[in-house]
């Protein structure tokens, strides 16, 4: 009679190296089980990403990091703050000096729970806390800088916690040298009536492979604004979610995404009404210029209880080359009878009456494309926070066109 | 100068196979008013968009030369680039592009260096009060969202930021309120008295007579069938007014 009990694989030389890694690292704010164990659940769990075929490549159960290219330092993060009354501090810091507030947001998103955030969790090292006490108002964005270094392997792991009625904004700058390999997760959990406004702009360099798990869970009647702008890299796949689990809520997710050459982007947001008399807002535009691909994924999912919700979710997707792919898949699962929902998807390459209008106004057709390519996005770029960070999204995009 | 001039000879024009213009003769002066008349389908707008360079429009045989040059061998920027304008009927809507933005890469195609953006920047405020438009048209997205009066108010706009050599206007009037429609009158007469447009000349297409009791054109030519098949002055439009097209349209089939 067969054996019922779970097959545990004989692990091979290159899974092996990837524990005794894990046993280098220091035991927080996760301990060494705890990493092991999740380390366990990345290499037994499945993606649940497409897998390759026709069009995508990329074959995610078989992503792991190189042991050797594991950067095991706390290094590799910057951390701008303007504002002493924000404490922000490492991980390890956060556990040892402010234990409570830590544990009210560090692993309470589930995020630990999927493959990709299984991998971040067990090598979390190098890492931010953030923590807005009540009421206070940050008016200077904080900006966390994250980069990996040509050819090594970095996970970090972002913890905001902003207490209720209190306000912040967070720009969060991802850079990977050639060849990089970047597995990260940005939790954030908020109170009452918070606001908080947090964006990830990502242009890593030729060959970088970026895989984030960005997650929130906002409390009664707080805002919780993620916006995500995906430009670098060879691979950029990623989770957006926001769990609404209070009445009140407005979540506003953001994202941009502009594959080109071989680069290949896959994103999945999830918006979870699981509260009623909330409003979820999704705006995602995509193009694709040369060979460059893209997959989205947009769940919105309305419980059976949250009456009051009121979720749309908007998919824009620009072809710029015949040879460019993008996949658009809204889903929307609604249990409930007393909501609004809404979701719209368009792909298609640039109107030919766009083009000779501005054709028509003395612009070279190059010229017309390009300024209607960077309109698309606009919409998006807008609800990004600060005008320099806009600026910047608007030029490396202007860079990608030309 | 004999040469000067939006020159169009024998212009014979396809659309999706079938010939739309069959020959049409008609030129521009520098600084003249040209009204184009004609009933629905006789192929004004077609004129308009072969001459400026629209693609699907196939010009099978004819010649169009600005200003001694000939245009139809030049992509549709060129054309605008050498002086030539067209004010659509139905602009296209590009979400994104803020007006602003767009007036100045148009200027700027047209007109390189010409004007630093904050000297840009007054002379679109300036024009923009002159035409009556709200300075918060700058900040919004190219006709997305416009309402029909709006988006003619923007072409106008245009018309005066560019100043170009000559311009073509496809049924400005349609759509229109009559204080709309005296205020192309307005935007054209503020083009003629202003240094960079007083040589301006002008094609208005139309198939109402009303719009030229705000622009009194020097000549009117009417189009029926994709044949002019009159030219006259400003009684001519007055004529179409009391007796509209079916006169003409029977004198025509008689010469033909």
């Amino acid at each position: 009679m067969p054996s019922l009990a779970p097959v545990v694989a004989a692990r091979d030389d290159a899974t092996q190296e990837l524990y005794d890694r894990v046993a280098e690292l220091d035991p927080s704010p996760l301990s060494i089980e705890q990493r092991t164990g999740a380390l366990d659940r990345f290499l037994s769990l499945r993606s649940g990403r497409e897998k390759p075929g026709r069009f995508w490549r990329v074959d995610f159960e078989s992503i792991a990091p190189q042991a050797s290219a594991i950067d095991l330092s706390a290094g590799n993060v910057r951390v701008e703050n303007h504002d002493p009354a924000v404490f922000v501090c490492d991980l390890a810091t956060a556990a040892r000096k402010r234990p409570e507030p830590f544990a009210r947001a560090f692993g309470t998103t589930g995020i630990a729970a999927t493959k990709f955030g299984s991998l971040a969790a067990a090598f979390a090292q190098c890492g931010v806390f953030v923590h807005v006490r009540a009421d206070h108002a940050c008016d200077v964005p904080i900006v966390i800088h994250y980069s990996a270094p040509a050819g090594a392997a970095i996970f970090p792991w972002t913890v905001v916690l902003v207490e209720r009625g209190a306000r912040v904004t967070i720009v969060e700058r991802v850079e990977g040298g050639a060849g990089a390999f970047l597995c990260g997760a940005t939790e954030v959990v908020t109170e009452e009536r918070a606001d908080v406004h947090y964006a990830a702009f990502q242009n890593a360099g030729d060959g970088a492979r970026i895989i984030w798990n960005r997650a929130a869970r906002p409390g009664r009647e707080a805002r919780m604004a993620w916006a995500s702008a995906e430009l670098g890299g060879e691979l950029a796949a990623g989770d957006l979610s926001v769990s609404i689990e209070a009445p009140g809520v407005q979540a506003d997710l953001t994202a941009i995404f502009f594959p080109r050459g071989t680069q290949h982007v896959d994103v999945i947001s999830t918006v979870d009404h699981r509260a009623g008399d909330a409003t979820s807002e999704t705006l995602v535009k995509t193009a694709a210029l040369e060979r460059g691909q893209a997959r989205f994924l947009g769940n919105i999912r309305i419980a059976p209880h949250a009456q009051g919700s009121d979720a749309r979710l908007r998919d824009d997707a620009l072809l710029l080359s015949p040879t460019a792919h993008v996949d658009s898949v809204p889903a929307l699962e609604i249990g409930a009878n007393a909501v609004k929902a809404y979701h719209g998807a368009t792909v298609g390459a640039i109107d030919a009456e766009q083009i000779f209008y501005m054709e028509s106004r003395g612009l070279e057709r190059g010229a017309a494309e390009r300024m209607i390519a960077l309109g698309f996005f606009e919409p998006a770029i807008e609800r990004f926070p600060t005008a320099q960070l806009r600026d910047e999204i608007r030029a490396a995009l202007a860079a990608k066109l030309s | 100068m004999p040469d000067h001039g939006l020159r169009i000879t024998n212009l014979r024009c396809q659309v999706a196979g079938k010939e739309i213009l069959k020959g049409i003769d008609l030129a521009v002066e520098p600084g003249k008013i040209h009204a184009l008349m004609g009933p629905n389908g006789s192929g004004k707008s077609t004129l308009a968009f072969s001459v400026t360079g629209h693609p699907q429009y196939q010009v099978t045989g004819g010649s169009v030369e600005l200003d001694g040059e000939d245009i139809l061998v030049l992509p549709p920027d060129k054309r605008a680039r050498a002086g030539l304008f067209l004010s659509f009927q139905y602009p296209a809507a590009i979400p994104g592009v803020k007006v602003a933005n767009f007036l100045h890469a148009a200027r700027q195609a047209e007109r390189p260096g010409d004007l630093p953006p904050a000297k840009f920047r007054a002379l679109l405020l300036e024009k923009m009060e002159q035409l009556g438009i709200d300075p918060s048209f700058m900040g919004r997205y190219l006709n997305d969202g416009f309402s029909g009066g709006e988006k003619k108010r923007l072409e106008m706009l245009q018309l005066a930021v560019l100043a170009p050599k000559y311009a073509i206007l496809d049924e400005t009037d349609s759509g229109l309120d009559i204080d709309a429609l005296k205020d192309v009158g307005t935007s054209i007469a503020a083009l003629r008295a202003s240094e960079e447009g007083r040589n301006t000349g002008f094609l208005i297409i139309t198939h109402y007579p009303r719009i030229l009791s705000y622009v009194v054109p020097d000549v009117v030519h009417v189009m029926i069938d994709g044949r002019i098949v009159k030219t006259g002055g400003h009684d001519l439009a007055h004529r179409i007014e009391r007796e509209g097209y079916d006169k003409l349209r029977e004198e025509s089939a008689v010469v033909a």
